[in-house]
């Protein structure tokens, strides 16, 4: 059988490019599957007036209109809207822009995309791995819901950190000490201490990835109900 | 299957009943048909592995994360284990230390469940997914908040950590081995020293395995065996040809199964009202 390919675009509406890098990454593998419109391979307007999927990266400033018309905008394009990495799920470390600093001293305040528009599926991670969107674009195409469940959930969560991890998970008794928030956190905040997590504070850029990848919460999570 | 077992044992490819074909294992195990060992050992003698990574009883109930590469070392491994360790972080460390590239690992439901998400979402760029090539999962009704049971067992039943051989599930008891000796608890009476994180789980089989094990009172000598894709499947019955293990059919056991997952679901349905 010959499938259509996916018509994906990606946008980025403001971050590290870490996301970006990793999509690019990616799309050598991913060719046989998405036809991929990306902001660095196109001029100004996007090359099609429907997409099944859009990729957005990078967090909202709530303060660039310009950017939350954008947004409205590919919801309207999109059948399917993704926000990839932490920036777009979570907010992640723009989170910690207070505004005054050059050479955009206009942002202060970020927000996830789900602030502005719905999103159907949210993958945190700081960056994730160009590995993590052939494994998302596998399980969509094959329509594999359960394995795509936590995301799913993800995308109706507007912020998730170490620290939602330690009030959840830990400070409630939760904790059952299998040293996953340690193997996945980006900055060494989580450290193992008789067994359990501790965070340190300073470093935790609130990525969410320790809290996805806690089995406790994520089951918790994954409980819930998804759309 | 029927849509039940696809939520609460997730997805169910084959159910066998499989036991040891070698002696030696066998002899090593009380409860059930070792067959999750020589599975191993199989997949080991025939390099489809290059190592397993599992925990090992050290003292009491205390645990830690050990590398088998041969069967001589998985035997040592062979048990029930009821503590958990920090498995995650020291088998990340194991894998790099030893070099390997494809291990099987032998672990709890929740453990399986970071492996499995890690395997199928890598998220990090230092995620070890790749090389995890067989997750084996054990039926679980929990792990012990281990201090403060060693502590009831020490002020109630005068048995010191040191001196327990073996734990062992038999029906609704459980048989704590020390000395000499057997002491039957009611496993209702030891449910509160079990980690509250457990109480609230509801995962009895280890639905992100690819091979779920453990066993049923029904079939005594017997290691249930749930296969969840085609490389599980595959390596099951190529153990089987090449006379590793016995198989048998074991879909009548899967009510069995079903009962304990309903179990450990009410259980954590109730304890979250309390605690969430």
């Amino acid at each position: 059988m010959i499938m259509e390919k996916l018509k994906v675009l990606h946008v980025d509406v403001g971050g590290c490019e870490g996301c970006n890098v990793s999509i690019i990454r990616a799309y050598p593998k991913l060719m046989d599957l998405i036809e991929l419109d990306i902001s660095y391979l196109r001029k100004e307007e996007y090359k099609l007036d429907e997409y099944d999927v859009a990729i957005i990266t990078g967090g909202a400033c709530m303060n660039e209109p310009r950017i939350l018309e954008e947004l409205k905008e590919i919801r309207e394009k999109a059948h399917t809207v993704v926000a990839f990495g932490s920036c777009a799920t979570f907010s992640g470390i723009l989170r910690f822009c207070r505004g005054g600093q050059e050479p955009r001293a206009d942002h202060r305040n970020f927000q996830p995309i789900n602030s502005v528009i719905k999103v159907d599926y949210s993958i945190p991670g700081c960056p994730p791995t160009p590995q993590m969107l052939r494994s998302f674009f596998k399980f969509y195409i094959n329509g594999d819901e359960r394995r795509l469940r936590l995301f799913k959930v993800s995308a109706d969560i507007k912020k998730l950190s170490g620290f939602d991890l330690i009030d959840d998970i830990l400070l409630t008794g939760l904790c059952i000490g299998c040293g996953a928030c340690e193997l996945s956190c980006p900055t060494n905040a989580i450290k193992l201490i008789d067994k359990r997590p501790n965070l340190v504070q300073e470093k935790c850029i609130r990525c969410g990835t320790c809290y996805i990848r806690c089995p406790r919460a994520s089951q918790i999570l994954s409980m819930g109900d998804a759309r | 299957m029927m849509s039940v077992s696809e939520n609460l044992l997730g997805n169910v490819f084959g159910i066998y009943l499989a036991r040891a074909t070698d002696e030696e294992i066998l002899k090593r195990k009380v409860a059930s048909g070792g067959a999750v060992t020589a599975l191993l050992a199989y997949a080991l003698e025939k390099g489809l592995i290059d190592g397993v990574v599992t925990a090992k009883r050290t003292e009491g109930l205390e645990g830690q994360a050990v590398v088998a590469r041969t069967r001589e070392e998985l035997l040592e491994t062979a048990g029930n284990k009821w503590s958990i360790v920090p498995f995650a972080s020291r088998m990340k460390a194991k894998i790099e230390e030893e070099g390997l590239k494809n291990v099987a690992v032998v672990c709890l439901p929740c453990q399986a469940q970071f492996f499995g998400q890690m395997r199928d979402f890598p998220l990090l760029e230092s995620d070890f997914g790749e090389r995890i090539k067989y997750i084996v999962s054990l039926f679980c009704i929990g792990t012990f908040a281990f201090e403060a049971f060693l502590n009831y067992l020490r002020m109630k039943h005068s048995i010191m950590a040191q001196d327990i051989k073996d734990i062992v599930l038999k029906g609704d008891f459980l048989e704590i081995y020390h000395g000499d000796s057997v002491l039957s608890l009611q496993i209702k009476e030891v449910y509160s020293y079990l980690q509250a994180g457990c109480l609230v789980c509801t995962d009895y089989t280890g639905t992100w395995s690819d091979i779920s094990a453990g066993f049923v009172e029904s079939e005594k000598g017997w290691t249930v065996l749930i296969t969840r894709n085609l490389k599980a499947e595959e390596l099951v019955k190529s153990a089987e040809k090449d006379g590793y293990i016995e198989l048998r059919d074991g879909s009548h056991v899967i009510g069995d199964v079903l009962k304990a997952a309903r179990e450990k679901l009410a259980r954590a349905q109730k304890n979250m009202m309390y605690l969430l």
